[in-house]
C-alpha cells in the first residue's frame, strides 16, 4: 500500500509526513529540499513527485511508505497500486499567507492579491475533492490543520485507523509543535 | 492531462419531468429539435437538391424557411457553435478557440464546458423545467447535470484498438445511469463496414493504406458521426425532450480531408488522387441527409426543426491553394456565410428568409420554445419564419435569473488567467514542476491563441478599442508574427488611426523583407493544429513559404490601401490595391476596395468592373453589392440600384449603411413607403446616423407624410447638432 499524504501546498503536508515517519511509516524521500525557516523541520519531499505527469510509474518506488504529493498532481497517480490519502486541509487565508511567506523568503511576489488568491485556492480545494470524491481507488481521509494543532493524538489515532497501520500515536502526536503555526488565519 | 469532473445533478430546485408525465403533455408541450451540420454550404447542397439526391432536406425546406446565416469572426467551430447556443459573442461565453490550460495542471487540454461563462438554450431549458437534451456540442465535455441528457464530444472518440476496452471518459455522459446504454451506441473506426465505405470511395480496394492514410481518417469520421447519430436517435426514442441539440462534425472533417478532390479538379491535384477521394464530399452530404431523415422522423410533424451551419466551406474556385501555417490556418477554407433551415408549426412554408446571423439562434430558439429572450443577447428573433410574428417575451439576461440551471459548479468554472497565476505560485514555491521548454512553448501558444481569438472577436463586433489593446501586447510578445500586426493595423483603421495603421503595416513588411533575407525557419511549435479540432488536415498546399509570403504581402498592401482610402489619398489607394490584386487576383475584398478607390474618383466605369469581379468571385460579397449600388445610383439607374442593395442587405442583414443605401434607391424609384422602412432600419442599427434621418424628415415632409416623425427626427437632429459627424458602419454585429 502506498500512504499518499496531500493538501495544498502548505496545508501542512511536511507536518503529517513528519508524523508518519515518527510513527513509524518510512518516508519516500531524496533530501533535496532541505529543511528552511519555512520548514525548520524538513520537508520530506520526493523530487521524482513533480515528474509524476510524466512517468507516473515512478510511484511504486513508494510502496510500503509515505509519499507527499501534492493536490495539483494526485491526477498523475496510475490505476494499480493499492492507495491511502490523507487530505490534509487548511484555511485558505492561512495558506495563502504561508505561501506568500514562504516566497518573500525567496524575494518573489504572490502571483495574485491576498483576496483573490484565496479564492483561487479555496476553489483549487474544492475542484480537488470533488474530483477525489470521484475516485474510488483513492480512497482519502481529511484532516484539519486546524484539529492537528487542538487535538494531535486524537487525530493521529484517527489516522492510524484508516491507514491500518500498526503506527505510534503518540510519538505522531509529539511531531506537533503549536510554534510552527505562524500564519494564522485570525490574524497574528 | 486531468479531464475535467462534472458537477453535481441539479438539486431538487429543478423541476424534471418523467418519461410518463412527459408523454402524457408531450402534445401540448412546443419541441425543437435543433440540428447542427458543421461547415455545411448551400453551394455543396444545391446541386445535390437539384439532381434530388438529398430528399430529406429538400422536403425540409419545402415545409418550412430556408436562407444564409452569416458566421461570426474569428471563424473557429469551437467559439461559433458556443455563440449559437448561447446567444452571446465568445468574449461573453469565454470559449476562445480549440485549446485551453487545464486549471489545475497548466497542461494544454481541448476546450471544455467549464470554460463556458453563460447559459446555454439547455441550460435555460433546464432552469424553466424543461427537459433538454443535447449531443455532441463542441465544447460539451464534461457533459453538463441538465435536466436531461447530455453527451460531450468527447463520446464518439475511439480511444483504443477495436480489440480492446473502450471505456468512456469520465464526465462523456449525463446522467451516470445512462453511460452504459450509449457507450454501447457507439461506432469503433474498424467496425465500418465495407459498402459505406465504398458508396463513397467506390475504388477504396486500389487504396494502399502502408502510403495513404486518408483511408483511416475517412472512417473515423463516419465512425464518429454514426455515432453521435446512434446516440441522438436512442435519446429521441427513449427520453422526454423539448429541446433535443444535436451536433455533427461529420461535414467538416470530411471536407477538411477532401474538399481537395471535390470537382472540379484544381491544378497541382494527382489525377490518381482525385479519382479516389472525389465523390467523398458529395457522398458525406447524401450520408447526412439520409440521417436527417431518421431524425425529423422520430421528431415527428408537431416538432420545429432548426437545421444549420456555423460557416460553410470554399467548393469552388475560392478553395484556398495555401493553407497558412499557423494555428487553425485551414480555416481559409471556411466561407463566411452558412446553411439555415427551420421548419415546423406555424412557420412560413417553402419561403426564403435574409439577414440571419448565428447570433440569431438562440433568440428564435427561445421563441420558438415560449421562453423569454435576453435583452443582453446581441442577435434577434428571426419573425420573419413565422407565418404570424410570434409574441416575444423579454427579460433583462438569463444570467441574473436565479436557480439550478445544469451548469457546472463555480468551483470548476475558475477563470484561466487565475487558474494559471495559481500554478505559477505551485511552481514559484517549488512544489510543481516548471515546464519544460517545450512544454512552456506549448502553454504560451495555448494562451496567445485564445488573446487572438479574443482580439478578433472584438475586432469582428465593431470593438476596435479592446481589439487594440489585445493586439498592441501580442505583437510586443511575438513581432515576428505578422498576423498580429496585420490585425493591430485593422484596429488602427477602424479607429481610423491611419497615420497609426500605416506604421504598423509598414513595420510588417520590413520585417518580412528582413526574414525574406534569413534562412527560411522551419514551421513553428505553433503550425500543425488544424481547424476542425480533430480530423486530419487535408495536405494540399500547407506551408508553402513563397506563396504565404505573396498572400502576407497582399493582405498588407490591402490594408495600406485602405489607409491610403481613409486619408483619401485614392490614387494612391489605386497604387496599393493594384498591387495587392496582381499578387493575389483571386482576392474579392481586394477587387471590392479597388472599386471603392474608383468610385472616390469618380471612375464610375471602372469602379463597376472591379465591383463586378469582386461579386464574380465571390457572389456573396455584400460591400461590393453595396459597391454597385452606389454606382447605379451616381449613373441615376434606382431599379438597379434597388436590386443590388437589397440582395446586399439580403446577404448581410445588419449593415445601416445598406439599409441606408435601399433607402435611397427606394426613394429614387418613387417607392416612398419603403424607402421610410428602409431608413428606419438603419437608424435601428445605427441611431446616431444623421443622413437617414434627414431623408426621413423630406419623405415626411412629403404629401401624405408623417408631419409628428419629421418634427421628431428634426428635433433629433437639432439636440444633437454638435454631437460630431456619425458615419454609418458596414461591419457586422
Amino acid at each position: 500500500m502506498i500512504t499518499v499524504v496531500t493538501g495544498l501546498p502548505r496545508s501542512g503536508t511536511s507536518v503529517l509526513m513528519q508524523m508518519l515517519a515518527a510513527g513509524g511509516l518510512a518516508p519516500l524521500t531524496d533530501g533535496e529540499r532541505a529543511a528552511d525557516e519555512s520548514n525548520p523541520r524538513g520537508y520530506l519531499e520526493w523530487e521524482a513527485a513533480k515528474q509524476l505527469p510524466r512517468d507516473p510509474a515512478a510511484i511504486v518506488r513508494a510502496e510500503g511508505k509515505a509519499v507527499k504529493i501534492v493536490a495539483p498532481l494526485l491526477a498523475s497517480l496510475p490505476a494499480g497500486p493499492e492507495y491511502r490519502l490523507l487530505f490534509i486541509k487548511r484555511d485558505e487565508r492561512e495558506v495563502a499567507r504561508s505561501q506568500a511567506a514562504m516566497l518573500a523568503r525567496s524575494g518573489t511576489a504572490p502571483a495574485l492579491p491576498p483576496a483573490a488568491m484565496e479564492r483561487a485556492l479555496a476553489a483549487t480545494l474544492r475542484r480537488t475533492e470533488d474530483w477525489l470524491a470521484r475516485q474510488a481507488h483513492l480512497p482519502a481521509l481529511a484532516v484539519a490543520h486546524a484539529d492537528l494543532l487542538r487535538a494531535p493524538l486524537a487525530e493521529a489515532r484517527r489516522m492510524i485507523a484508516f491507514l491500518g497501520l500498526p503506527l505510534d500515536a503518540h510519538a505522531m502526536a509529539a511531531c506537533v509543535d503549536p510554534r510552527l503555526h505562524r500564519q494564522r488565519a485570525g490574524g497574528e | 492531462m486531468e479531464t475535467p469532473t462534472p458537477s453535481s445533478p441539479p438539486s431538487a430546485g429543478a423541476k424534471s419531468r418523467t418519461r410518463e408525465g412527459a408523454k402524457k403533455s408531450d402534445a401540448k408541450r412546443k419541441r425543437l429539435l435543433l440540428i447542427g451540420w458543421d461547415a455545411a454550404d448551400w453551394k455543396l447542397i444545391t446541386p445535390l437538391l437539384d439532381a434530388g439526391k438529398m430528399p430529406a432536406l429538400e422536403r425540409l425546406i419545402h415545409r418550412g424557411v430556408m436562407g444564409n446565416i452569416a458566421t461570426l469572426e474569428p471563424i473557429l467551430s469551437p467559439m461559433l457553435w458556443n455563440s449559437i447556443a448561447t446567444g452571446k459573442r465568445a468574449d461573453e461565453h469565454g470559449i476562445l478557440g480549440f485549446t485551453e490550460l487545464d486549471p489545475n495542471t497548466g497542461a494544454v487540454r481541448p476546450v471544455t464546458s467549464t470554460s463556458r461563462r453563460c447559459k446555454a438554450l439547455w441550460n435555460i431549458c433546464t432552469q424553466r423545467g424543461l427537459c433538454a437534451n443535447v449531443v455532441g456540442w463542441f465544447a460539451g465535455h464534461p457533459a453538463e447535470p441538465i435536466n436531461g441528457v447530455a453527451v460531450s464530444d468527447l463520446y464518439p472518440h475511439a480511444t483504443a484498438p477495436r480489440d480492446q476496452p473502450w471505456p468512456l471518459p469520465e464526465g462523456a455522459v449525463h446522467p451516470a445511469e445512462l453511460r452504459e446504454t450509449l457507450a454501447g451506441l457507439r461506432m469503433h473506426p474498424l467496425e465500418v463496414q465495407p459498402a459505406a465505405v465504398l458508396a463513397m470511395i467506390p475504388r477504396a480496394a486500389e487504396i494502399d493504406h502502408a502510403k495513404d492514410h486518408r483511408l483511416r481518417g475517412f472512417m473515423r469520421t463516419l465512425a464518429e458521426t454514426c455515432t453521435i447519430h446512434n446516440a441522438a436517435t436512442w435519446i429521441l426514442q427513449n427520453q422526454p425532450w423539448e429541446l433535443t441539440a444535436v451536433y455533427f462534425n461529420g461535414i467538416d472533417h470530411f471536407c477538411h480531408q477532401f474538399m481537395i478532390y471535390h470537382p472540379p479538379r484544381l491544378p497541382g491535384v494527382p489525377e490518381d488522387l482525385f479519382n479516389l477521394y472525389k465523390g467523398v464530399v458529395a457522398g458525406a452530404y447524401r450520408f447526412h441527409d439520409m440521417m436527417l431523415e431518421t431524425l425529423v422522423g422520430l421528431a415527428g410533424p408537431e416538432a420545429h426543426v432548426m437545421l444549420l451551419s456555423d460557416h460553410g466551406f470554399h467548393a469552388d474556385h475560392l478553395r484556398p491553394r495555401e493553407i497558412p501555417e499557423e494555428p487553425a490556418g485551414p480555416t481559409v477554407q471556411h466561407r463566411r456565410l452558412g446553411i439555415f433551415c427551420l421548419a415546423g408549426p406555424g412557420i412560413r412554408r417553402d419561403e426564403r428568409i435574409y439577414g440571419a446571423t448565428l447570433l440569431d439562434v438562440a433568440p428564435t430558439a427561445l421563441a420558438l420554445l415560449g421562453l423569454p429572450v435576453g435583452e443582453d443577447m446581441p442577435g434577434r428573433v428571426l419573425a420573419q419564419a413565422w407565418e404570424r410574428p410570434p409574441a416575444i417575451e423579454r427579460i433583462p439576461s438569463w444570467e441574473a435569473e436565479a436557480g439550478e440551471c445544469g451548469m457546472h459548479a463555480a468551483d470548476q468554472r475558475m477563470d484561466p488567467a487565475t487558474a494559471e497565476a495559481v500554478m505559477r505560485q505551485f511552481i514559484a514555491l517549488g512544489y510543481i514542476q516548471a515546464p519544460g521548454a517545450q512544454e512552456a512553448e506549448a502553454r504560451a501558444a495555448t494562451r496567445r491563441e485564445q488573446q487572438y481569438n479574443l482580439g478578433r472577436a472584438h475586432l469582428g463586433a465593431g470593438r476596435p478599442a479592446e481589439a487594440l489593446a489585445i493586439f498592441l501586447a501580442l505583437g510586443r510578445e511575438s513581432p515576428e508574427q505578422a498576423r498580429f500586426g496585420l490585425h493591430l493595423a485593422q484596429c488602427y483603421l477602424s479607429l481610423r488611426r491611419f497615420a497609426e495603421a500605416r506604421w504598423t503595416l509598414e513595420g510588417v513588411l520590413e520585417r518580412e523583407e528582413s526574414a525574406l533575407a534569413a534562412p527560411p525557419a522551419a514551421a513553428a511549435g505553433e503550425a500543425g493544429k488544424n481547424a476542425s479540432g480533430g480530423g486530419e488536415a487535408a495536405p494540399a498546399a500547407r506551408g508553402n513559404p513563397a506563396m504565404a509570403r505573396a498572400a502576407l504581402r497582399a493582405w498588407a498592401d490591402g490594408l495600406l490601401g485602405a489607409v491610403c482610402l481613409g486619408e483619401r489619398d485614392y490614387e494612391g489607394a489605386l497604387l496599393r490595391l493594384r498591387r495587392a490584386s496582381a499578387a493575389d487576383p483571386g482576392a474579392p475584398r481586394l477587387h471590392q476596395m479597388l472599386g471603392e478607390a474608383y468610385l472616390r474618383l469618380g471612375r464610375d466605369a471602372e469602379a463597376l468592373r472591379a465591383f463586378d469581379r469582386a461579386l464574380e468571385l465571390d457572389g456573396d460579397m455584400a460591400e461590393a453589392l453595396r459597391g454597385q449600388a452606389r454606382v447605379h445610383l451616381r449613373r441615376r439607374r434606382p431599379e438597379l440600384a434597388v436590386e443590388a442593395a437589397l440582395r446586399a442587405v439580403g446577404m448581410r442583414h445588419y449593415s445601416p449603411a445598406g439599409h441606408y443605401l435601399l433607402g435611397l434607391a427606394l426613394a429614387r424609384c418613387g417607392d416612398f413607403e419603403r424607402a421610410a422602412l428602409a431608413f428606419e432600419t438603419a437608424l435601428s442599427q445605427a441611431p446616431r446616423l444623421r443622413p437617414p434621418r434627414r431623408a426621413l424628415i423630406a419623405i415626411h415632409q412629403r404629401p401624405g407624410g408623417d408631419a409628428a416623425k419629421a418634427a421628431a427626427h428634426r428635433e433629433w437632429l437639432a439636440a444633437h447638432a454638435s454631437g460630431g459627424r456619425a458615419r454609418a458602419a458596414g461591419g457586422g454585429r
